[in-house]
C-alpha cells in the first residue's frame, strides 16, 4: 500500500529495511568450509589418540628449523620493575598476568622453570613456526666454529689488558671533572650569596623618601626596622 | 630407515627409544641408558639443561664448553647438582657425534680448550670400542694442563692426563659407571692393539738408571758435602719418574709379568 503512495526518497521502504541484508550463500559457504577444517582437525587428533601420539597443529611449509638460544635468560633484569596487571588476572596460565608471559601461546608462567619448560615445549614451537629439529653440524661446521670461539677468546684477553689500562685512564679523567664540578658549584654558590648579601644590604640603605610611592615598600622598612630582609626567601627581591 | 639430517630439539624422543628403534653406540650399548637412571633425572630436571642443551647440535655444544664448562664433575653439593659438563656429555650421548667431529673436539679444539677435550674424551669412554678409546685417549697421556673437579666433598684440583688414566683405569667417574673394557694386554694378545711405547722411553732404560741413581747416592754419601746436596734432588726427580711411570704402566696395563716383577725387585733394595 505504501508502493501505491510512493516514497519520499523515490523507492519505498518495508517495514524491516533498516536492517543489513546478509549473503547467506556466502556465509553457508564459510560455515562448510570451517566445518570440513573442523572435522578435519578432529579426525586428526583422533587418530593421533588412537596412534598413541600427543596431536599438534600440522606443518604448513612456512616454519623454520629450531636453533639453540644464543644467550641466557636473564631474569634479574626484570627486578625492580613493575607491570601492570589485569584486574581479572592471576587464576591459571591462560592469558596475560603477573609471571613470565608468552605472546606467542597467550599465557603466563610463574617461575622461570615453568617458562623454560614451556618454551622448550612443541606446543610452544609449533606456535612460534618453529619444527622442533635442529640441523646436523659437520666435522667443518665444529671447525670453524671452534676456530671463531678461539679468536674471540683472544680478542677479548687482548681488549681486556688493553682496556684496563684506558680504564683506568678514563676513571681518572672523571675524578677530575668531578672535583672540577664540585669547586665551580662551591664558588658559584659562595658567589651568590655575596650578592644578595650586597642588594640585601642596597635594600636597606638605598631608598630614599623621594623614590617611594606611598604603601609600597612599607613591609620592608618594616622588617628592616626590625632587622632582618625577607621571609626566609631569596627569590623574593 | 634413512639417516636424517635432523636433531630433535629436546631429548624426549631420545628417551623414549629404550633401544627398542633408536640405534645404539658403537660399542652396542644404548646411549640413552648408559648413564645411570638418578643422574639422568637430574640432568633432565636441572635448569641448565632445559636452558642451554635445547636445540644444540654439535658445533652448539662448543660454545656452552667454551661458556659454561669450567670443572668437571658428575653431580656436586649436598642437593647432587649435576654439573654443565654431565649435562653436555648427556647431550652428546643424544647426538651422537661422528668419529670426524669427535677428531675435531678431540684434537683440534683439545689444544685450545681443554674442558672440550675432557668431554670429548670422556664421551669417547662411554661409546667407543674398547680398542678404539684406547686409540684415542692415550695420546692424551701427555697433556698435562690443570683441571678443576666438583664433587659431593668439595673442589679438587687435578689434571687432564690424570683425568684420562682414570677413565682407562677406574669402572667409575663423574657419577656414571663406565663399562667394562678388556685389558689392554688382552688386546695385544689379540692383536688389536700395538704394544704402547711410552713418551717416557722404555721401562727398562729408566729403572737401570733409576738403578744407577741409587747407587750413585749411596756413593756420595760418604762424600763432600756439594755432592750430598745434589743427590736429594736427583733422588726427587728419580722419584717423581716412577710415579709417573707406575701411573702409566697402569693406565696401559699392559706391563707384563716380568716387567713387574723387575720393578718391584728395583724397589726392593
Amino acid at each position: 500500500m505504501s508502493n501505491n503512495k510512493g516514497s519520499a526518497y523515490g523507492q519505498a521502504a518495508s517495514d524491516t529495511d533498516f536492517r543489513k541484508t546478509y549473503d547467506l550463500d556466502e556465509y553457508a559457504a564459510k560455515a562448510k568450509e570451517r566445518e570440513a577444517a573442523e572435522k578435519e582437525e578432529r579426525k586428526a587428533r583422533w587418530e593421533a589418540k588412537m596412534a598413541g601420539k600427543k596431536y599438534y597443529k600440522p606443518l604448513d611449509g612456512s616454519e623454520t628449523l629450531t636453533t639453540a638460544r644464543n644467550a641466557t635468560q636473564d631474569f634479574s633484569r626484570m627486578v625492580g620493575t613493575s607491570t601492570l596487571v589485569p584486574a581479572g588476572a592471576g587464576v591459571g596460565k591462560r592469558g596475560r598476568g603477573a609471571g613470565f608471559y608468552c605472546e606467542a601461546c597467550d599465557l603466563t608462567f610463574k617461575d622461570n622453570l615453568q617458562w623454560i619448560e614451556h618454551t622448550n615445549s612443541m606446543q610452544h614451537q609449533r606456535s612460534i613456526g618453529q619444527t622442533g629439529e635442529v640441523r646436523k653440524a659437520t666435522a667443518a661446521d665444529v671447525h670453524a666454529r671452534i676456530v671463531a670461539l678461539w679468536e674471540r677468546q683472544q680478542e677479548r684477553e687482548r681488549e681486556q689488558v688493553v682496556s684496563l689500562k684506558e680504564r683506568l685512564e678514563v676513571r681518572a679523567e672523571e675524578e677530575e671533572k668531578e672535583r672540577e664540578e664540585k669547586r665551580k658549584k662551591r664558588k658559584e654558590a659562595e658567589e651568590r650569596r655575596r650578592l644578595e648579601k650586597e642588594t640585601a644590604l642596597k635594600v636597606k640603605t638605598e631608598y630614599g623618601e623621594d623614590v617611594r610611592v606611598e604603601g609600597e615598600h612599607d613591609e620592608d622598612d618594616m622588617m628592616a626596622a626590625m632587622g632582618f630582609t625577607g621571609f626566609g626567601t631569596t627569590t623574593k627581591k | 630407515m634413512k639417516k636424517s639430517e635432523f636433531h630433535r630439539a629436546d631429548e624426549k624422543r631420545f628417551l623414549d627409544e629404550r633401544g627398542s628403534s633408536g640405534s645404539l653406540a658403537p660399542n652396542g650399548l644404548n646411549p640413552a641408558t648408559i648413564m645411570e637412571k638418578a643422574v639422568r633425572e637430574r640432568i633432565v630436571d636441572c635448569y641448565f639443561y632445559k636452558e642451554q642443551c635445547f636445540g644444540v647440535n654439535e658445533a652448539d655444544i662448543v660454545d656452552r664448553v667454551v661458556e659454561h664448562v669450567d670443572f668437571i664433575g658428575g653431580v656436586y653439593g649436598t642437593v647432587q647438582k649435576p654439573t654443565p659438563f654431565i649435562c653436555l656429555a648427556f647431550k652428546l650421548l643424544q647426538l651422537a657425534p661422528s668419529d670426524a667431529i669427535l677428531d675435531e673436539y678431540l684434537r683440534f679444539g683439545g689444544e685450545k680448550f681443554k674442558y672440550l677435550r675432557v668431554l670429548t674424551a670422556f664421551y669417547i669412554r662411554l661409546t667407543r670400542q674398547d680398542k678404539d678409546v684406547y686409540q684415542w685417549l692415550e695420546p692424551l697421556l701427555e697433556d698435562k694442563r690443570k683441571l678443576k673437579r666438583k664433587g659431593r666433598a668439595g673442589t679438587t684440583l687435578t689434571y687432564v692426563d690424570v683425568f684420562i688414566d682414570d677413565l682407562l683405569t677406574k669402572d667409575r667417574v663423574c657419577a656414571t659407571s663406565l663399562w667394562k673394557m678388556r685389558k689392554r694386554d688382552i688386546l695385544e694378545d689379540l692383536e688389536m692393539l700395538e704394544p704402547r711405547v711410552s713418551p717416557l722411553g722404555n721401562i727398562e732404560d729408566l729403572l737401570e738408571e733409576e738403578e744407577d741413581d741409587e747407587v750413585k747416592k749411596e756413593g756420595g754419601d760418604d762424600s763432600d758435602g756439594s755432592v750430598r746436596s745434589k743427590t736429594p734432588d736427583s733422588g726427587l726427580d728419580s722419584n717423581h719418574d716412577k710415579i709417573d711411570v707406575d701411573g702409566m704402566g697402569e693406565s696401559r696395563s699392559s706391563r707384563s709379568r716380568s716387567r713387574s716383577r723387575s720393578r718391584s725387585r728395583s724397589r726392593s733394595p
